[in-house]
């Protein structure tokens, strides 16, 4: 139990990571994308806050965000209809002079006045690439007990293959950490260090006056990213402690991570370590149960509730409403909501978007290490 | 601000003859189809109807019934100005009194209904699998200028006589009413869904709880009432899916019918007729390697290792390695554990049964039945409970039941 005043408000930025799945968010953004069988990014993060008891989230959208404002609604299904914070969405900001924000930075600059207004002690930041139940209770408790400045959530991990290959930096950063004893000594940048890193996660814990600060002076500097411009200069100044995560962690940083993250959750041990720690909400579709017909022949698969399956389905997630007809063979795919299989059409290694359809016969093969991606509303 | 029409659902039902599935629970909040439970039918047909406004009345075991309700948000009925409400009894300056009967239960609400000051009030009952669109009942209503409609089903002939039975000029209207009588003059079945007028209504509620002697039944009191007073009663003709799951063998059936939209009528697939429900909130359901599915309804947090066929399976159902599960209806929570077989049953809400343990049997010869296990039970490894058992209480294991 923690004194309303004495908790943590939460900050999301549903837009960061964006440009690492260009074709998933065309028409939508990063926390509004469809993740094992019924859930969007977002939710992920966003019951982990309500279930630590973190009632007040402010999401800072930037561009492409109608699908998140559709599936948060009010924020009910996430408990966050309340009377005192609540959900709350700040639209990008922009005028003659101003073009809409860059950064965490430039984000949180434009709503300098709100931070001040609030009462919380703590402000909680958190991207939505990174999937995880998280306790950010023990976060907060860690901080505290550690007498931490700011508090950066981490786990240790190999940086991708696909990740150390690229040479140019238009997708983003990402940090990682040297630590000591727990406090973080040197922040690298977009490392291509091999082997097991102390990888950032794109959770942290900061005192609210503090980050109010950080912000106004970093704004007025023309700087643009709080861990790069900001915190990074400051280590011997700032007291910012790592956080090590020890719990499961799925981490999106391109198209084939998305698939493989995906087909990941069809191993029960993976699914458990996911979601037993604490519930995960998302939207109400009220669908009926998924129902398999007669002749339906089905092995190693996850699917949400809606679905209709005739033909034959293996290693594959499939989302809420998806169809398969009599005759089709469906193996190693990922098929979002309304996702039609017509009869006799064989798909392997494929990602459907949202309601695309797959005609009567039509054969489409992927590979493992290059999942073919339909765009949504498309008919192949 | 008056409403057109509010609804009243009787759901105070003891529902005795589905026996353990009713030890701890009322009749409407009996789970039905997969995620849903019986009363989501009615409320989501008045929701669908335009229907704002339910007032529930319950009284057997309520508590259930009460925490699914809550403020009515999954079937939308969380309004500023009407929305739904659970109705026990409750008590007054003059004393207090459980519902005598379904028209005493509608008398002791009569101040929340002049609340909302409806022009008709729908008497709904809370024990039926049913999609109906009220709206057109109503239209009905209005159309015929009628002060009370009733809706009924064609029944066959030779089943009629177990039915409270409507007899109609060509017309709709109403001449006579008969309550399962031996020689039928009708085969038009009373679903027990009314339209009122709501003065009607209110005048005939008065009466009847003056008259010391009545049952303060709808059917045995009001009806005749309404009857002999010459009032203009008319029968509204109602041919969809229609079910009451009074008994175990009705709620197996239709829940089986549920499997096959295609003959049966009762489509669950249908997105301009959703019936709504308070939903688990698991992860999607999971068909293991090795596992056999076929014709089946499955649904959110299930796992399924073993062999499902013909059934239907609630939120969460673990069946394990080797488990064959057949022609049943296995409800939330539940894990069946591996090499046991369960079939042509009804196992109810976080049951566990052991390995190798047989639960009922698909009907053969002199044995058949609808095997039945209330919640909660452990039925322990190796034991067997026969096609025709009720069982409510734990089973050892190696036991015979």
């Amino acid at each position: 139990m923690m004194n309303a005043n004495k908790s943590a408000l939460g900050i999301i930025f549903p837009n960061s990571h964006d440009a690492l799945v260009p074709e998933l968010v065309n028409v939508r953004l990063m926390a509004s994308i469809p993740f094992a069988s019924r859930y969007r990014l977002i939710d992920f993060i966003l019951s982990s806050m309500t279930n630590c008891g973190i009632n007040n989230v402010s999401l800072m959208v930037r561009n492409n965000y109608h699908s998140l404002m559709d599936h948060l609604g009010s924020g009910r299904e996430w408990d966050l209809v309340r009377k005192n914070g609540g959900l709350t969405i700040f639209p990008p900001f922009a005028d003659k002079t101003n073009k809409p924000f860059v950064g965490r930075v430039g984000a949180l600059a434009g709503i300098l006045e709100f931070l001040q207004d609030q009462k919380e002690e703590y402000v909680v930041l958190a991207d939505t690439n990174v999937v995880v139940n998280f306790d950010f209770k023990a976060l907060i408790d860690a901080h505290i007990s550690t007498g931490a400045d700011v508090t950066m959530a981490y786990n240790e991990q190999e940086i991708p293959e696909s990740v150390l290959e690229t040479t140019s930096n238009d997708k983003g950063f990402y940090y990682t950490f040297a630590l000591q004893d727990g406090r973080i000594t040197k922040m690298y940048v977009n490392s291509k260090a091999k082997g097991i890193q102390n990888f950032a996660m794109g959770i942290m814990l900061i005192r609210r006056e503090l980050l109010i600060d950080l912000v106004n002076t970093a704004y007025v500097r023309g700087e643009v990213y709080l861990e790069r411009d900001v915190l990074l200069h400051q280590l011997d100044r700032l007291n910012v402690q790592g956080y090590k995560y020890d719990g499961y962690v799925a981490r999106i940083f391109d198209m084939k991570s998305y698939f493989d993250e995906n087909m990941k959750l069809l191993d029960d041990y993976n699914l458990d370590a996911l979601f037993s720690e604490a519930p995960v909400y998302t939207k109400i579709r009220d669908d009926n149960p998924s129902r398999y017909i007669a002749g339906a022949k089905v092995e190693n698969i996850m699917v949400a509730d809606g679905c209709i399956i005739e033909g034959e389905v293996e290693n594959s997630v499939l989302f809420r409403g998806v169809k398969i007809a009599k005759g089709a063979k469906v193996k190693n795919c990922v098929l979002m909501q309304g996702t039609v299989v017509e009869a006799g059409a064989d798909v392997e290694y494929v990602i459907a978007d949202k309601d695309v359809t797959v005609s009567a016969g039509k054969e489409l093969k992927g590979t493992d290490t290059f999942p073919v991606y339909i765009g949504k509303k498309q008919k192949v | 601000m008056a409403k057109e029409m509010i609804a009243m659902l009787l759901a105070g039902g003891q529902g005795s003859r589905l026996y353990a599935l009713t030890e701890k629970l009322a009749k409407p909040a009996v789970p039905f189809g997969g995620k849903y439970r019986i009363i989501d039918f009615p409320l989501s047909n008045c929701v669908n109807s335009g229907i704002d406004t339910v007032g529930i009345l319950t009284q057997y075991q309520p508590l259930v019934l009460n925490e699914y309700i809550g403020n009515g948000q999954p079937w939308d009925l969380d309004r500023l100005h009407g929305g739904v409400h659970v109705l026990p009894p409750y008590q007054k300056s003059s004393g207090s009194d459980w519902y005598k009967g379904t028209a005493n239960a509608i008398y002791q609400n009569i101040s929340f209904i002049e609340r909302y000051d409806p022009k008709y009030v729908i008497i709904l009952s809370g024990d039926q699998i049913c999609k109906q669109d009220y709206s057109d009942f109503l239209r009905f209503h209005k159309e015929k200028d009628a002060e009370f409609s009733v809706a009924v089903m064609e029944v066959p002939w030779e089943e009629a006589s177990r039915f409270g039975l409507m007899v109609a000029d060509e017309d709709d209207k109403i001449t006579e009413f008969q309550e399962k009588p031996k020689n039928p003059k009708s085969n038009l079945a009373s679903m027990g869904i009314y339209i009122f007028n709501w003065d009607i209504l209110r005048k005939y509620l008065e009466e009847d709880e003056a008259n010391p002697e009545s049952e303060n039944d709808f059917g045995n009191n009001i009806i005749p009432n309404l009857l002999r007073d010459g009032r203009r009663m008319y029968a509204y003709h109602f041919s969809g899916y229609w079910k009451d799951v009074g008994t175990i063998s009705s709620l197996w059936e239709a829940n089986m019918e549920v499997l096959d939209p295609e003959h049966s009528g009762i489509n669950l697939f249908d997105s301009d007729w959703k019936i709504y429900s308070r939903n688990s909130g698991m992860t999607g359901h999971k068909i293991c390697p090795g596992a056999e599915v076929e014709n089946a309804m499955i649904t959110d947090g299930c796992r399924i290792k073993g062999t499902v066929k013909h059934s239907i399976l609630f939120a969460g159902v673990k069946v394990e390695e080797g488990a064959i599960v057949e022609d049943a209806v296995v409800m939330g929570g539940t894990l069946i554990k591996s090499g046991a077989v369960v079939k042509h049953c009804i196992v109810a809400e976080n049951v566990t049964i052991g390995e190798n343990a047989v639960v009922g049997a698909m009907p053969s010869g002199d044995e058949s039945g609808v095997a039945t296990i209330g919640a909660g039970v452990t039925v322990g490894d190796g034991a067997k409970v026969g096609p025709k058992a009720m069982v409510s209480k734990n089973v050892e294991g190696g036991e015979e039941v």
